[in-house]
């Protein structure tokens, strides 16, 4: 199992979770958070945002869908279509177990 | 290290805050809210209440799974701790139905003590998680 954690711009937020709903991956988590990257924020008129507000999305997938997960991600997220600074990063970590609370099934990463 | 990441329901926190205490873990991080939506993908109730008419229901209709608001825990224990860290959690989070939450455990590579910058790695917390396995 896979946790990806994608940064993305809050406008986009619903268009990548509609993205995923519709590829078949119903359950994220969403979390208001404030960022910067690369560009260290963003200036505008003379005024520099050092933080900029953006949506986590958190997901947990098996391996082997990763690179369509990804992929959906970023054809929802991304501005245009060439992209922009400030579209936002994807993370990819492992996850070990998985419990479903309601149930108390364990899901392992061994398993798959 | 292991990180042990619960969504559970918003109301469910002050009784996990005391089960864990309970079980010995008396560190986490809790992030205030956030929105969620699970594998249930047909919610019962918006279908029974459009086929009676209800005017709320009927605009549920079409809309998809709607996110619900879910607290965030983390806690970051020694691997040893993990087991009984999960059970506590569901123990007292586990009410049978849909909605409930989900646990994930991550590895953790690497863990800093910010005040006198001890850092340790592998399964054991060493000296930067405390005794009972919570960082301290």
């Amino acid at each position: 199992m896979l946790m990806i954690r994608a940064m993305v711009r809050p406008e986009k937020a619903n268009d990548v979770l509609a993205g995923l709903l519709e590829a078949g991956y119903p359950a994220v988590t969403r979390i208001s958070v404030y960022g910067r990257g690369k560009q260290r924020g963003l200036t505008a008129g003379g005024v520099t945002y050092d933080e900029l507000p953006k949506e986590l999305l958190l997901t947990v997938i098996k391996d082997k869908d990763k690179e369509f997960v990804v992929n959906t991600i970023i054809e929802q997220a991304r501005s245009g279509s060439e992209g922009a600074f400030g579209d936002g990063k994807i993370f990819v970590s492992p996850v070990i177990e998985s419990y479903t609370i309601s149930s108390g099934v364990k899901e392992t990463s061994a398993e798959e | 290290m292991k990180e042990v990441m619960a969504m559970i329901r918003i109301n469910k926190i002050n009784e996990t805050k005391k089960a864990l205490n309970a079980a010995g873990i008396t560190s986490f991080t809790a992030t205030g809210r956030v929105l969620g939506r699970g594998k249930g993908l047909v919610d019962y109730r918006v279908l029974d209440g459009a086929k009676e008419g209800k005017p709320e229901a009927l605009t549920h209709l079409g809309s998809g799974p709607r996110l619900v608001p879910k607290r965030l825990i983390t806690v970051v224990v020694s691997d040893d701790w993990v087991e009984r860290t999960v059970k506590a959690i569901i123990d007292v989070n586990q009410t049978g139905n849909a909605g409930d939450g989900k646990i994930f455990v991550l590895p953790i590579l690497e863990a800093t003590r910010v005040r006198t910058r001890e850092t340790v790695s592998g399964a054991s917390g060493g000296t930067v998680l405390d005794s009972s396995g919570g960082l301290e």
